[in-house]
C-alpha cells in the first residue's frame, strides 16, 4: 500500500489528525481512509437502495435506467426496495439507543435493590420529576424505593402494555394530535423496532408510503421513548450536567500520566472507571511506575456523557479513535458498544495499548473481555485502571507522539444548565428570539463519515449559522469538532454576530452549547417543546432547524426521522441510500411538509447548507411575524 | 459480428462482471466452487475507480493491429480471425510481461490459470468468452451486468442507439436521459469528492 505522495488535509480539517496521519503512515497503520479508498467504487445499487436482501429468493437488485429488471423476484418495486430498506435502517438505529436505555433501567432497578456497589442516585431531584411523570408520586418514599417503581414504569413502555408512551406528554399538544391522526403515536419501544422487522419481511407491508409512516413512528420511539429514557435515567443516576470547563483533542494525553480511554456509549460503563482512576490506591501504584498520575479521557458518546457530567477531556471523535491509538501514548483503551470499528484492536496492536470489551452485546477481535454487570462494575473498572497502571511500564517513549496542545471547551449544557444560565425560565431566549437578536437555533448533530473532509461539513456550517445570529447546540461527534475549533469558548463569540454575541456575552454562555451525547439530542427535543409550549405554537412553526452534516450510523437515520416527525426541518450532508426512488425522495424532501410540517434536505457542501438553513429559520420567522431577514 | 460493448456512464460500480467473469473461467463454474479452486480464477475484465468514484468497467478492446501480439516474443499472442479475437497462448508464454508494458488499456494480468501449465504464472487477457460463444452463450460479463454497462450486439446498433440518444439531448424539448436517480447520486458524489479538496 503506497502511503507516499497523501495530502492528510483532504482527510480531515484538524491538525491532530492530519498530523497523526502522518504517524500512522509511518507505524503502517491502515485506517478507516485506507479501507474507504479501497472499497472504490462502492456498489450503485446499494447506494441508492436498489438491492434487497431480505430473503432466500433473491439477492434482488433493480436497474436505475428502466431497462433491466424493474421488480424484485417477489415483485417488489424501486418505491417498495428503498422504503424497506430505510425501514431497517431506522429499526436498527432504534434498537440501538433503546438497548442503551433498557440498561440503564436495569441498572436503576438494581440500584434500587441495592445489588448495583458504587452507583447511586445522584440526582434525586429529577429522579422525583421524572418519576411523577410516569405516574409514580413521591409521597412517603424513599429514593430507591421511588427509583424502583420508576424503572418498572420505564420498561413497561418497552413492550406490549401501553398505547402511547408516557414522556410523549412532553410533546406540545399540536404536535401530539398530529401523530394521533397520521397513526404514529408511538406504542412500545421495542415494539415498533419488532413491528419494523416484521412490516419489512417479505409480503408483508408493501405500501412504501405505509412502511415510512411506520418508519415515523418507530423512529419516535426512540426519541420520546428508549433515547429520552436513557438521557433521564442517566442524569438521575449520574447526576444532572451543569456547565463545566474541560479539554478536547489528542492534546489531552499526557506523556507522563497512565493514559486509559473510554469509547462506546453507556455511561453505565464510563462512570465506573471514573471513579476507578481516582483511586487512592491506584495513584499510588502509578506513582511507583513513573507517572504523574491516571488521566481518562473519552472517545465518541460515552466520551461526552462523561466530559457533560465529570469535564473529563475528549481526545477525539468517530474518525478519530484510531488515531488516538496512533500516538503511542495511551495504556488502555475499554470500550461498551456502538461505533467501535472492529480495527481499533489492529491499530492498538502496533502499540503496547491494552484493549478491553465490557459488553457481550459487543465482541471484538483482539479485545480482552471483561463482562460488566451492575454487581461488579465498581470492582472490574478497579482491576482494568489496575492493569492499564501496570502497563504503562511497557510504554515505548521512541513512538509516542502528542502533537498538539489541548483547546479549552466549556461543555455541560444540559436543559436544566441552560434554563439556568437564563435565569429559571426560557422567557430570555423567547424574547431574545422575538427581538430579533437571535434569529433561531440550530441543532448541528451527528457522526463523521470518510466521505465528507472531516469535521469541514461541521465547522464550514456551524461558523455561518452563529455569523447569521443563529444559536447552535450540539451533540455526539459534532460537539468534539466544534470543540477542537474554540466555537464553544467565550473567544467564539468573536465569531458570532452582532445579536447572538450581545445575547450570549450577556449569559455568559458560547454561541454553541454543548448539549452530550447522541442520545442527548432528546434535551434538544425538550428544549424545543418548552418553546413551543412558551409560544403557544406547535414545533413546527418555531425558527429551528436540524443538521447532520457528515452522518454516516442507522442511529443517525433515526434520529433525522425523529427530528422531522417531531416537526423540525433536518439537513443531512451526505445522502442516505434512497435515490434509487424519486417517489420516497420527494415524500421526504417535499412531501412530508403537508405530513408532519417538516422534511429532510440534503446538500453536502457545507456552504450552501448554511443558506438552506438560514433561509429555513428567516422563514419561520416570517410566518410567526416576526421580523425576516431576506436570504 | 456481436460483440461486448462498454457504456461507462451505465456502470455502477458493483463488480458483478468481475465475478461473473471470474466464474465463467473456473473449472467448476459455480461461484461457491471457484472460491474454493486451486489455482483461484481470476476475472479477466477490471471495474476500475473513476473521477467522483465512479465505475469503469475496463475490458480488452482486442485491437486490430494489437500491440501486445507485436510486443509479444515467443509468439504466444495470436489473433483468431474468425473471431476477431486476440488470444494467448499458455504454453507458449513466457511471462516477460512485454504485453502488459505495450497494452495501453492496462488489461492484462499475470498469475496461475487451470489452463496453463501447472505451477507457472502467465499472461492472462479477455477471451471473448469463446468457450460459452461456441456453446451458445454470451460472454459472462454482459450476461451478469444488470444495468446496460455492458451489452453484447452489434457496434452499429449500439451505436445507432447513442447517435438517437445523442439527437434527443441535442434537440430541444426531447426526453430527459433515462437515470434520473443515477444522476442525482453521482452530483452528490461529484460534490462530495470536491469538496475534499477546498
Amino acid at each position: 500500500m503506497s502511503y507516499s505522495d497523501k495530502k492528510f488535509d483532504a482527510y480531515t480539517i484538524n491538525q491532530d489528525g492530519q498530523l497523526m496521519l502522518a504517524k500512522a503512515a509511518q507505524d503502517q497503520v491502515e485506517t478507516v481512509w485506507d479501507r474507504h479508498q479501497a472499497q472504490q467504487p462502492q456498489c450503485g445499487f446499494c447506494e441508492m437502495g436498489l438491492s434487497c436482501r431480505i430473503c432466500a429468493m433473491g439477492p434482488c437488485r433493480i436497474d436505475p435506467f428502466g431497462e433491466g429488471p424493474q421488480l424484485g423476484v417477489c415483485g417488489a418495486d424501486a418505491d417498495i426496495l428503498v422504503a424497506r430498506n430505510l425501514g431497517r435502517m431506522i429499526a436498527a438505529g432504534a434498537a440501538s439507543h433503546s438497548d442503551h436505555g433498557r440498561d440503564l433501567v436495569e441498572l436503576l432497578a438494581k440500584v434500587a435493590e441495592g445489588k448495583a456497589p458504587g452507583y447511586s442516585i445522584k440526582d434525586p431531584g429529577k429522579l422525583r420529576a421524572v418519576a411523577s411523570e410516569f405516574g409514580v408520586s413521591a409521597d412517603g418514599k424513599d429514593d430507591l424505593a421511588l427509583a424502583g417503581l420508576l424503572a418498572d414504569a420505564m420498561q413497561d413502555n418497552y413492550g406490549t402494555k401501553k398505547s402511547s408512551l408516557t414522556l410523549l406528554a412532553r410533546a406540545p399538544q399540536k404536535r401530539r394530535a398530529i401523530w394521533d391522526k397520521l397513526g404514529i403515536t408511538p406504542r412500545g419501544i421495542d415494539r415498533e423496532t419488532s413491528e419494523m422487522m416484521h412490516r419489512t419481511h417479505m409480503g408483508v407491508d408493501n405500501d412504501w408510503v405505509n412502511l415510512l409512516l411506520h418508519g415515523l413512528r418507530n423512529a419516535l420511539s426512540d426519541g420520546w421513548g428508549g433515547s429520552m429514557i436513557a438521557t433521564d435515567v442517566s442524569d438521575i443516576l449520574f447526576g444532572t450536567p451543569q456547565p463545566a470547563k474541560s479539554t478536547v483533542n489528542m492534546g489531552v494525553l499526557k506523556k507522563d500520566m497512565v493514559n486509559i480511554i473510554v469509547h462506546g456509549h453507556n455511561p453505565v460503563v464510563s462512570e465506573t472507571i471514573v471513579a476507578a482512576c481516582q483511586s487512592p490506591e491506584l495513584l499510588k501504584l502509578a506513582a511507583e511506575k513513573g507517572a504523574k498520575g491516571i488521566n481518562l479521557a473519552g472517545v465518541c458518546c460515552t466520551g461526552n456523557e462523561l466530559m457533560m457530567r465529570h469535564g473529563v477531556p475528549m481526545a477525539g471523535n468517530h474518525l478519530m479513535t484510531e488515531l488516538v491509538l496512533v500516538t503511542g501514548a495511551v495504556e488502555m483503551m475499554i470500550v461498551d458498544y456502538q461505533c467501535i470499528m472492529p480495527s481499533v484492536s489492529q491499530v492498538a496492536a502496533t502499540y503496547h495499548t491494552k484493549m478491553v470489551s465490557t459488553s457481550d452485546k459487543a465482541k471484538f477481535p483482539g479485545m480482552e473481555h471483561h463482562e460488566f454487570s451492575p454487581e461488579n462494575a465498581h470492582s472490574k473498572a478497579h482491576d482494568l485502571v489496575k492493569t492499564a497502571v501496570e502497563n504503562f511500564a511497557r510504554r515505548d517513549p521512541g513512538k509516542v507522539l502528542i502533537p498538539v496542545e489541548p483547546q479549552e471547551v466549556i461543555g455541560g449544557m444540559s436543559i436544566e444548565a441552560i434554563l439556568g444560565a437564563l435565569g429559571g425560565t426560557p422567557e430570555p431566549l423567547i424574547d431574545a428570539i422575538k427581538a430579533g437578536k437571535i434569529r433561531g437555533a440550530a441543532g448541528v448533530v451527528g457522526c463523521n463519515n470518510p466521505k465528507i473532509k472531516q469535521d469541514f461539513g461541521h465547522i464550514g456550517l456551524t461558523t455561518r449559522l452563529i455569523a447569521n445570529d443563529i444559536l447552535v447546540l450540539d451533540t455526539g461527534c459534532v460537539s468534539v469538532a466544534h470543540a477542537k475549533a474554540g466555537l464553544k469558548t467565550m473567544k467564539a463569540l468573536d465569531l458570532a454576530g452582532p445579536g447572538l454575541k450581545e445575547v450570549c456575552g450577556a449569559l455568559g454562555i458560547p454561541p454553541v452549547l454543548h448539549v452530550g451525547s447522541c442520545v442527548d439530542n432528546v434535551r434538544i427535543l425538550v428544549l424545543v417543546s418548552a418553546l413551543a409550549n412558551a409560544l403557544g405554537c406547535d414545533i413546527s412553526d418555531l425558527p429551528v432547524a436540524g443538521s447532520a452534516p457528515e452522518w454516516y450510523s442507522e442511529k443517525a437515520v433515526t434520529i433525522g426521522c425523529y427530528f422531522v416527525a417531531s416537526g423540525v426541518f433536518t439537513h443531512l450532508g451526505p445522502m442516505p441510500p434512497i435515490t434509487g426512488s424519486m417517489n420516497v425522495v420527494k415524500l421526504l424532501t417535499e412531501g412530508l411538509n403537508d405530513v408532519v410540517g417538516a422534511t429532510f434536505a440534503v446538500e453536502p457542501d457545507p456552504e450552501k447548507a448554511a443558506k438552506i438553513l438560514i433561509r429555513h429559520i428567516e422563514g419561520k420567522r416570517k410566518a410567526l411575524g416576526l421580523d425576516a431577514r431576506e436570504a | 459480428m456481436k460483440k461486448v460493448v462498454v457504456h461507462p456512464e451505465r456502470c455502477v460500480g458493483c463488480m458483478q462482471c468481475m465475478l461473473a467473469c471470474a466464474v465463467a473461467h473456473s473449472q467448476t463454474k459455480s461461484l461457491f466452487g471457484a472460491t474454493l479452486e486451486h489455482p483461484r480464477p481470476r476475472p479477466r475484465i477490471h471495474v476500475g475507480v473513476g473521477p467522483a468514484n465512479a465505475g469503469f468497467p475496463n475490458r480488452c478492446r482486442h485491437c486490430d493491429p494489437a500491440p501486445c501480439l507485436a510486443a509479444c516474443l515467443p509468439g504466444a499472442i495470436f489473433l483468431d480471425k474468425q473471431n476477431e479475437t486476440i488470444l494467448i497462448d499458455p504454453d507458449k508464454c513466457i511471462n516477460c510481461a512485454s504485453c502488459a508494458m505495450a497494452c495501453p488499456f492496462g488489461v492484462l494480468r499475470f498469475h496461475q490459470d487451470f489452463t496453463a501449465p501447472p505451477n507457472k504464472r502467465v499472461a492472462v487477457k479477455c477471451d471473448n468468452c469463446e468457450q460459452r460463444q461456441s456453446q451458445g452463450l454470451i460472454p459472462a460479463c454482459a450476461e451478469m451486468c444488470k444495468v446496460g454497462a455492458l451489452t453484447f450486439e452489434e457496434l452499429d446498433e449500439a451505436l445507432k442507439r447513442k447517435t438517437d440518444e445523442i439527437g434527443h439531448s441535442v434537440i430541444q424539448g426531447g426526453e430527459p436521459p433515462a437515470g434520473d436517480s443515477f444522476t442525482l447520486l453521482k452530483a452528490v458524489k461529484k460534490a462530495q469528492c470536491e469538496l475534499t479538496r477546498r
